[in-house]
């Protein structure tokens, strides 16, 4: 086996695990839901809930 | 031994060595051969400039081109009669007459040497090898790579419409019927050969061999050749390698033949271990629903899920939305997802909406009425789900609206981020893909060059 097929299959076996990870700890770039970083009120309420509406 | 030239300045082809004894005016004399079925050497002056001439492959040789002049003598005649003077100047050769090379675990003598071309054009080196032995080989080569060939004692047999089969392996055609010449020789051959003698010739090819098919006024023959590596003839004869250049020879292999099918191999088992583990790891359990009674005025209503136990250190938290009876409306969602042992709150919005009417293509519909908002990375704790749904008409159409709306909230434990499956194969079967479409172009360019490619961009 060459040494480019040892370095692709060792870059599958990191995608693969890296994969596995964020599927076992719900990690995705693309969710939607963020952690609110604005200011909260009593109670952990959050104040000034903005997002995007529809128009 | 090479023997020594007759006129110093003249190139010594045989390349250098100690000089033979024979004189322009000595007899034949047979060198008898160490084994019993080995070929003999001879030795003789050639009759138009006197040099001193070896035949390597007596009894065999039919045509000897004198190395030092350039004439071509028949030496089946005893008087070795003289058949075609040549008046040029003798070219120095790559592989020189009389150097000897080891190929494929066989050592080779350069006996003889032709220049042929097609009337002029695509000119090609032909070597012939004699090994006592193992009797003779072709080494070809136009310049790109080296080609080492052998004569078949059978012909191939016909496979399809245009193609051959040798030893179980199909030759697929590539250069169509071509009369090409010989425009040079030098040397001993077992054959009559002279400048100007024309053969019509035809070549099939399979990766890393060509089948070649040659018919002149005599005979008819097959030669199968096998590209050999870059290396092994500079290795073997001492010469330096081939330039190289231009497009792939007719026969020579893909380099990215196997790595591609190697590395497509080893993503689709990638493909098979994340499509496994977002089986495994996907999906959503538990889910809590609640509903939200709301006017399609614009008024905000709100509503709360809880309390929702994550476990997991971390995970995935999906809220789906559905409104089935909305129509021409669409609905607002704000969630808000709080912890309420640390305060942390986890944000989303979303929307459900549906549209339809009639035009003059018939009924239309847009929007859905349903939606779903992932959260990533959610700490284990105790959450509330806070739901705010603001629903609103579509005033500007002509048709109904939906004057009041139910919108069903669902939270669930984990999520399926479909998004992350698309980029991971794409990151694992790009490269793949890459060196795959190398593969294809360094197929097309060898292509390029037959007669049988489908584009008949070749004259004569």
């Amino acid at each position: 086996m060459s040494r480019g097929i040892m370095i692709f299959a060792a870059w599958c076996l990191l995608v693969t695990s890296g994969f596995a990870y964020a599927s076992f700890a719900g990690y995705s770039p693309f969710a939607d839901g963020q952690r609110a970083s604005g200011a909260r009120g009593p109670g952990g309420v959050f104040i000034g809930r903005g997002g995007p509406r529809h128009k | 031994m090479p023997p020594e030239p007759p006129d110093s300045d003249r190139p010594n082809p045989w390349g250098a060595g100690e000089s033979g004894a024979a004189g322009p005016t000595s007899p034949r004399t047979v060198v008898t051969a160490e084994g019993d079925k080995a070929a003999a050497a001879e030795q003789f002056n050639c009759p138009n400039c006197g040099g001193s001439i070896e035949i390597k492959a007596a009894g065999y040789t039919v045509t000897v081109a004198c190395q030092y002049c350039g004439s071509t003598l028949d030496v089946t005649d005893p008087d070795v009669r003289i058949i075609q003077r040549y008046e040029e100047e003798v070219r120095k050769l790559d592989l020189p007459l009389g150097s000897r090379g080891k190929l494929r675990g066989i050592e080779w003598e350069v006996i003889g040497y032709m220049r042929r071309s097609e009337n002029g054009t695509y000119p090609w080196d032909e070597y012939l090898l004699f090994n006592p032995y193992y009797g003779y080989r072709f080494l070809d080569t136009d310049g790109r790579g080296w080609t080492l060939g052998r004569q078949l004692t059978e012909m191939p047999a016909k496979n399809g419409l245009l193609g051959f089969t040798v030893d179980g392996e199909f030759y697929e055609p590539f250069y169509a019927q071509t009369r090409n010449q010989v425009d040079f020789v030098l040397g001993e051959f077992y054959w009559q050969v002279q400048v100007g003698e024309e053969a019509l010739t035809a070549d099939y090819v399979r990766p890393g061999k060509m089948l070649s098919w040659e018919s002149s006024k005599h005979e008819t023959e097959w030669t199968l050749g096998e590209l050999l590596e870059p290396n092994e003839v500079p290795d073997a004869f001492g010469v330096e390698p081939l330039t190289g250049g231009g497009l792939p020879l007719p026969h020579q292999p893909s380099p990215y033949k196997k790595q591609s099918g190697q590395m497509m191999k080893i993503a689709g088992l990638a493909a098979a271990a994340i499509i496994l583990f977002a089986i495994m790891f996907g999906g959503t359990s538990d889910p809590e629903t609640t509903r939200v009674n709301l006017a399609t005025n614009g008024v905000e209503q709100s509503a709360k899920i809880g309390p929702i136990e994550l476990t997991r250190p971390r995970q995935a938290v999906t809220v789906s939305a559905r409104a089935p009876g909305i129509d021409n409306a669409w609905i607002d969602l704000a969630y808000t997802l709080t912890d309420r042992d640390t305060g942390d709150v986890y944000e989303a919005s979303n929307v459900v909406e549906h549209y339809s009417g009639y035009d003059a293509e018939g009924n239309w519909t847009e929007g859905s009425r349903s939606s779903s908002s992932k959260f990533s990375m959610v700490p284990a704790g105790t959450y509330d789900l806070t739901v705010d749904a603001a629903g609103s008409q579509w005033l500007e159409g002509q048709y109904a609206a939906t004057r009041n709306a139910v919108v069903e909230v669902s939270i669930a434990r984990g999520a399926t981020f479909y998004s992350n499956i698309i980029l991971a194969l794409i990151v694992v079967f790009v490269p793949a893909i890459w060196v795959w479409i190398r593969h294809l172009s360094f197929e097309s360019r060898r292509k390029s060059d037959s007669d049988f490619a489908g584009d008949d961009d070749d004259d004569d």
